[in-house]
């Protein structure tokens, strides 16, 4: 079953082409990202589907099913900015939400205890930081335990211990089975998480899928000696060898298939060179990410 | 309906302003009767024999409330206006869609405060009525005439009729609420005039002064009648009409505009 499945979704805003013909499913269980740069649609795309923005062509499902409250119910989400009424608590904030989303109010505890905001529950909301309303805003979306959840920058304005917490959150909420849609600019939060993604730009999907087939991130191998001459001389005379570019005080080299780290290092050493540094990595989201965009 | 209700009210149970204002809406139905009264009990006894009868006796008080009451509607109307506008500021009416609220449930529960508001406007006015009227009528407890309570009813549903409207259009609290009062207080008066003069009776249905012209002031209607007004009916009609449009227009603009 596919949680959403978008067919051809436009949107313009007057002479702004905000989203063009996108069109990518959704399979249940997995963790989504939408990436692209400040500006490429993709809050446009999620407001689409929580129905506060219309789209001008196209339409979608949830579900399998054709979009209505009810299914939205069934959905946790977290849409740019946190929305609560600034004199009321935190705690009679999520009890709205419960009313609406129809959902029993003992949860309430549970999901303020996640966020971290059971000690302040009943301090009003403008009394918070702009970290503690975002973390409201994420209890706000587990609020009734839903399967499904649609976070737009879910790391916006929380520190760097906030960001980590909310990142082993939508960990541990992805291994317990739910399907979790996640916008994002920093990449970085995305490798960390997601297992597939699409990629907006300008409003134009430029590839979805599984993360590993969408974006090709071959591994290389880091490589350091202290004669690096001789190691670079050396290197370009093994069987499998690519192409090599010359890092911060190592070689990053690229090979032709698969070569064991352990195998290599005896090479070299069969040879006289002798490592003092050797790491198998892989090509980060970013350059992965920035190559496709700039083509 | 009754869980809209029940999320509505979890808005305002411990909202300041919503009380604040409330309170002093319903506190200004009593309050500016009294001062009409202090004005009339000192009109010299002559001038009051010759109108024949009071403005607080049985049965002319349901009138006189309804009139004196339709002046200071406008507070229920700036009641609405806030609680309309502040899901706009909050971005609110944002969250409850996406949380799982049909757009059209965002009408009807600003829907049930326009109604709601004009029960309790009707309500206090009611009690207000007869509580005036067994203090100071030198006549008997009548029900001639409660109409004109109902009349105020109508008055006060168009009004917030046209709050919910300019809230849900205009969306940013301060400018809604000046053009709401602006309307009410200032250019509707002028519209009318300016209407009757060119035009004849008919500046008589714009959607306030509809209301106004069913509920003129006792006693002095009859020595001075309009010059040329419908009957009861078509004013009634006009309100309901209003109504209906104000609150039309405004489902199909929640329905189809970007939040």
């Amino acid at each position: 079953m596919s949680i959403l499945t978008l067919r051809n979704i436009s949107k313009r805003y007057g002479s702004l082409q905000a989203l063009r013909e996108v069109s990518f499913e959704v399979p249940r269980g997995s963790v989504f990202g939408i990436l692209g740069p400040n500006g490429s649609g993709k809050t446009t795309l999620l407001g689409i589907v929580t129905d506060v923005l219309k789209a001008d062509t196209g339409d979608f499902t949830l579900f399998d099913q054709l979009p209505t409250a009810t299914q939205r119910r069934q959905i946790g989400t977290l849409l740019e900015t946190p929305n609560f009424y600034h004199y009321l608590s935190g705690f009679r904030n999520l009890q709205i939400t419960a009313a609406v989303k129809q959902r029993d109010e003992k949860d309430i505890a549970r999901v303020l205890e996640i966020a971290g905001l059971t000690a302040r529950q009943h301090a009003a909301f403008k009394t918070y930081s702009l970290g503690m309303k975002q973390r409201l805003a994420i209890a706000n979306t587990l609020l009734g335990d839903p399967d499904v959840l649609i976070l737009d920058e879910p790391s916006n304005g929380l520190d760097p211990a906030g960001i980590a917490e909310v990142r082993g959150l939508i960990k541990q909420l992805a291994q317990s089975g739910k399907t979790i849609i996640m916008a994002s600019h920093l990449l970085d939060e995305v490798e960390k998480v997601c297992t597939h993604v699409a990629v907006l730009q300008k409003g134009k999907l430029l590839t979805s899928g599984p993360v590993n087939t969408v974006m090709v991130r071959e591994d290389f191998v880091e490589i350091g000696s202290s004669d690096m001459n001789g190691l670079e001389v050396l290197i370009r005379q093994h069987p499998m060898f690519g192409n090599l570019s010359i890092g911060d005080g190592v070689l990053q080299v690229f090979f032709n298939g698969v070569v064991d780290p352990g195998e290599l290092n005896s090479w070299l050493a069969g040879q006289g060179i002798w490592l003092n540094h050797l790491q198998v990595r892989r090509k980060s989201l970013e350059s992965a990410f920035l190559e496709m965009t700039q083509n | 309906m009754l869980n809209i209700i029940r999320i509505e009210w979890l808005k305002v149970k411990n909202y300041r302003t919503f009380w604040i204002l409330l309170i002093l809406a319903i506190i200004v139905i009593p309050a500016s009767n009294m001062i009409v009264a202090d004005v009339v009990s000192r009109i010299p006894k002559q001038a009051t024999d010759l109108l024949g009868k009071n403005f607080y006796d049985f049965p002319v008080v349901w009138q006189t409330v309804a009139n004196v009451n339709s002046f200071t509607s406008v507070i229920f109307g700036l009641l609405l206006v806030t609680l309309v506008t502040n899901e706009f500021s909050y971005k609110t009416h944002r969250q409850q869609v996406i949380d799982g609220w049909e757009r059209m449930d965002l009408v009807l529960s600003k829907v049930f405060w326009v109604v709601a508001l004009s029960l309790i406007a009707f309500v206090v006015s009611f009690i207000t009525a007869i509580a005036f009227g067994t203090a100071y009528s030198a006549f008997n407890f009548s029900f001639e005439g409660v109409q004109f309570l109902f009349f105020y009813f109508l008055q006060v549903l168009v009004s917030l009729s046209l709050a919910l409207l300019l809230g849900m259009f205009i969306k940013r609290s301060g400018l809604a609420t000046v053009i709401y009062l602006g309307y009410a207080m200032v250019l509707e008066q002028l519209l009318t005039v300016g209407v009757k003069h060119f035009f004849g009776p008919i500046g008589g249905l714009l959607p306030l002064q509809a209301g106004d012209e069913l509920l003129p002031f006792p006693v002095v209607d009859k020595v001075l009648p309009s010059s040329a007004d419908y009957g009861h009916g078509v004013y009634e009609i006009t309100i309901i009409l209003y109504i209906a449009l104000f609150i039309g227009i405004t489902c199909r603009r929640m329905l189809k505009v970007d939040y």
